[in-house]
């Protein structure tokens, strides 16, 4: 991964009108000897909206467990905002504004679909232990605004009906959804998305793909998808990042994206470049 | 979408409406918000008052102590669903938490009492002085359990299911054995006075035959007093932000840390206020007519009693617990007659119960659950995105 790599790197961000949020400046992680992720740099713009896409096992969710803090990164730097995260739990890190969704959806299926968000929301609404257990008047008041806040959030996403049920009893593709409303309330600045439309069928994909886009306008959350579905991706996305074996093989709008040869290499496995099949294979 | 509020707009935003029928009197002044507040401790006084003077003369001292034991165990088996049922880690040491607190409670009164009065005799009535010092030191040994709890409770940062489980009834082991290491108690208060502080260690609480000539306070107000407000807690908890938080540690550890929830901190937290309550029980048990606490209390065979209550009663339910702390209590009592089958007995309750309702009396409901409630009214926001550009779930089916 040498030079392609790096110049495509430089030249495919575009000037960023609206300054840099997320700052990762290469960062990388190796599991025993597998490199899953080498030298991975991205400026993500206040809402942009990004796509992280590539082969199984290019390392796109453990980019996304790198930036939430499941695991911390051997090399490189992550900033938000111009601070640094480092050596943070991950629950510091959705504080500082970084929320995720899962593959595996990972709701709390025993919770109501409204206390799925409220423990989300709370994160901001945090109470004493003794007000709580003497139910004081600012303890009431804080629990109001956060189930006001929820439903706020239910309503928009049209699942305010639902609130009383259980998570697990809500349809997959609601389940989907209440994955993105529970990321946003916690009010991030980056929202994660991994492979929102995994299980979807195409009408449900199609909503989706609005939705992303209004997520990001109305919120204003910058958001990095991660996605299989390629019309998906090159429809909404501004910027795509392709990831192979760990490495950054391209980037650039979708249009350039698509007609890289290294990204159509890695995806139909040719062997027309050698030197792209990775040492690790 | 230009008019749509940005996050920060629908994060602050108060809808005009009231709020939901439970909130109403959110407005309303101090003194009413505060009552509201100490509402359930005063009901649940009085009728812990009531049956103290009623019960007895309805039916008998025998059955009084019966309700006597009833009250104990569900303070241990509500405690113990706060760490088993809501937070889901798997402990089964809680006996060992309970009799660090008993030995600690009835070494500050027994102790207490003869720095006092030069005797151990019960002093004073009903609410009397004797009943206070007996209550500081139910404190007391909640508060050792507790620290106890913080110590137990560091492992479950890095341990899960079944590991943790072996510490738990490792910690209920050394406890047992680090209580038959005791030296002998102390007889009168002329001996406590000139053996100096040296008799202090090993603590004189009896070794392994156990303390006895404990004063015994415990009576049914102080049990009932002392379950409200165990009860009154666990509930405010369960339905609280840390409720969600522990319950949350139950269900997904990964995705309750990526929704900000400090999981460590969650875990610590559940066993301290678990352990708290077990040592007070602890307390409430040492000075109970007829017990002589022993080292042997802290063992496993008495912990399994507590878990097999908070199985059966269903994980994080309160009422179901409660339940089946009553159930699994009273029902040894009167199948004394048949005192050869009572474990067989026992044992077959049990196996019916883990075919037919796996998941224990109630599941994760409670009790009022079972009759459609009033449900919360939908604040009536202003349709911040009525008929716009939002995706229509009815296509969706």
């Amino acid at each position: 991964m040498n030079t392609p790599a790096s110049t495509t790197a430089s030249t495919g961000t575009p000037p960023i009108d609206s300054g840099v949020l997320l700052d990762i400046n290469s960062i990388g992680i190796s599991f025993g000897g597998l490199k899953a992720v080498q030298d991975f740099s991205l400026q993500l713009p206040a809402a942009g909206l990004f796509g992280l896409i590539g082969p199984n096992g290019a390392g796109k969710t453990t980019i996304f467990n790198l930036l939430t803090g499941v695991y911390e990164p051997d090399s490189g730097e992550i900033h938000l905002a111009s601070r640094r995260l480092f050596n943070r739990q991950p629950h510091e890190i959705t504080a500082a504004g970084i929320a995720r969704t899962f593959q595996n959806i990972r709701l709390f299926p025993d919770l109501s679909v409204l206390d799925n968000v409220r423990l989300a929301g709370q994160l901001h609404n945090q109470q004493g232990l003794l007000s709580t257990l003497l139910r004081t008047r600012g303890y009431r008041r804080e629990e109001q605004l956060l189930q006001e806040k929820a439903f706020n959030l239910l309503e928009i996403f049209e699942l305010q009906d639902r609130a009383h049920e259980l998570a697990s009893s809500l349809s997959y593709g609601h389940q989907r959804k209440l994955e993105i409303v529970r990321a946003l309330a916690t009010n991030p600045q980056v929202l994660l998305l991994d492979e929102p439309a995994a299980g979807l069928n195409p009408q449900e994909k199609k909503l989706l793909a609005q939705s992303i886009q209004q997520i990001r306008d109305r919120f204003q959350v910058a958001v990095l998808l991660i996605e299989h579905d390629m019309p998906l991706v090159m429809e909404i996305c501004e910027n795509i990042i392709v990831l192979d074996h760990g490495n950054t093989i391209c980037r650039g709008t979708p249009r350039e994206v698509q007609n890289d040869e290294r990204v159509i290499a890695a995806y139909l496995g040719s062997g027309l470049t050698d030197e792209e099949s990775s040492p690790a294979a | 979408m230009a008019k749509a509020p940005n996050s920060a707009q629908i994060w602050t935003s108060k809808t005009n409406a009231a709020g939901s029928a439970s909130f109403s009197d959110r407005d309303s002044g101090f003194v009413r918000n505060t009552l509201a507040g100490l509402m359930p401790f005063a009901v649940g006084i009085a009728m812990a008052s009531l049956l103290h003077f009623l019960l007895p003369g309805m039916v008998g001292l025998y059955y009084s102590r019966i309700v006597t034991d009833i009250g104990i165990a569900i303070i241990m088996a509500v405690s113990l669903n706060i760490v088993n049922g809501m937070t889901g880690q798997f402990s089964i040491g809680h006996a060992g938490f309970m009799t660090l607190g008993g030995y600690m409670a009835a070494f500050t009164s027994y102790y207490g009492s003869m720095c006092l009065w030069g005797n151990t005799e019960i002093h004073g009535g009903f609410l009397g002085t004797g009943e206070w010092l007996f209550v500081v030191s139910c404190i007391v040994g909640g508060l050792l359990a507790a620290g106890a709890g913080y110590v137990v409770g560091l492992p479950s940062l890095r341990l899960r299911g079944d590991y943790l489980a072996i510490v738990t009834l490792g910690f209920g082991e050394i406890i047992r054995v680090i209580l038959q290491q005791t030296g002998k108690v102390i007889e009168s208060a002329e001996a406590l006075k000139t053996g100096g502080l040296s008799q202090m260690i090993p603590p004189p609480v009896g070794g392994a035959l156990g303390f006895g000539g404990v004063p015994k306070y415990t009576n049914l107000f102080w049990v009932f007093t002392i379950l409200t407000v165990t009860l009154v807690i666990a509930y405010r908890l369960k339905r609280s932000s840390f409720g969600r938080g522990m319950i949350s540690v139950r269900e997904d550890e990964i995705a309750a840390q990526a929704m900000g929830v400090n999981i460590a901190r969650q875990k610590v937290l559940a066993f301290v206020i678990a352990a708290f309550f077990a040592g007070i029980a602890g307390g409430l048990f040492a000075h109970e007519r007829g017990v002589i606490l022993s080292p042997k209390d802290a063992g496993f065979q008495r912990s399994f009693d507590y878990v097999i209550m908070t199985v059966l009663g269903g994980r994080g339910s309160i009422t179901g617990v409660m339940l089946a702390a009553g159930l699994l209590t009273a029902l040894p009592e009167f199948l004394r007659e048949f005192e050869q089958y009572r474990l067989i007995v026992y044992a077959l309750l049990l196996i019916f119960m883990m075919l037919v309702r796996p998941q224990g009396l109630l599941g994760i409901h409670e009790i009022w659950d079972l009759w459609p409630r009033r449900r919360t009214t939908l604040p009536p926001t202003a349709s911040l995105m009525h008929s716009s550009t939002m995706p229509s779930q009815e296509s969706k089916r």
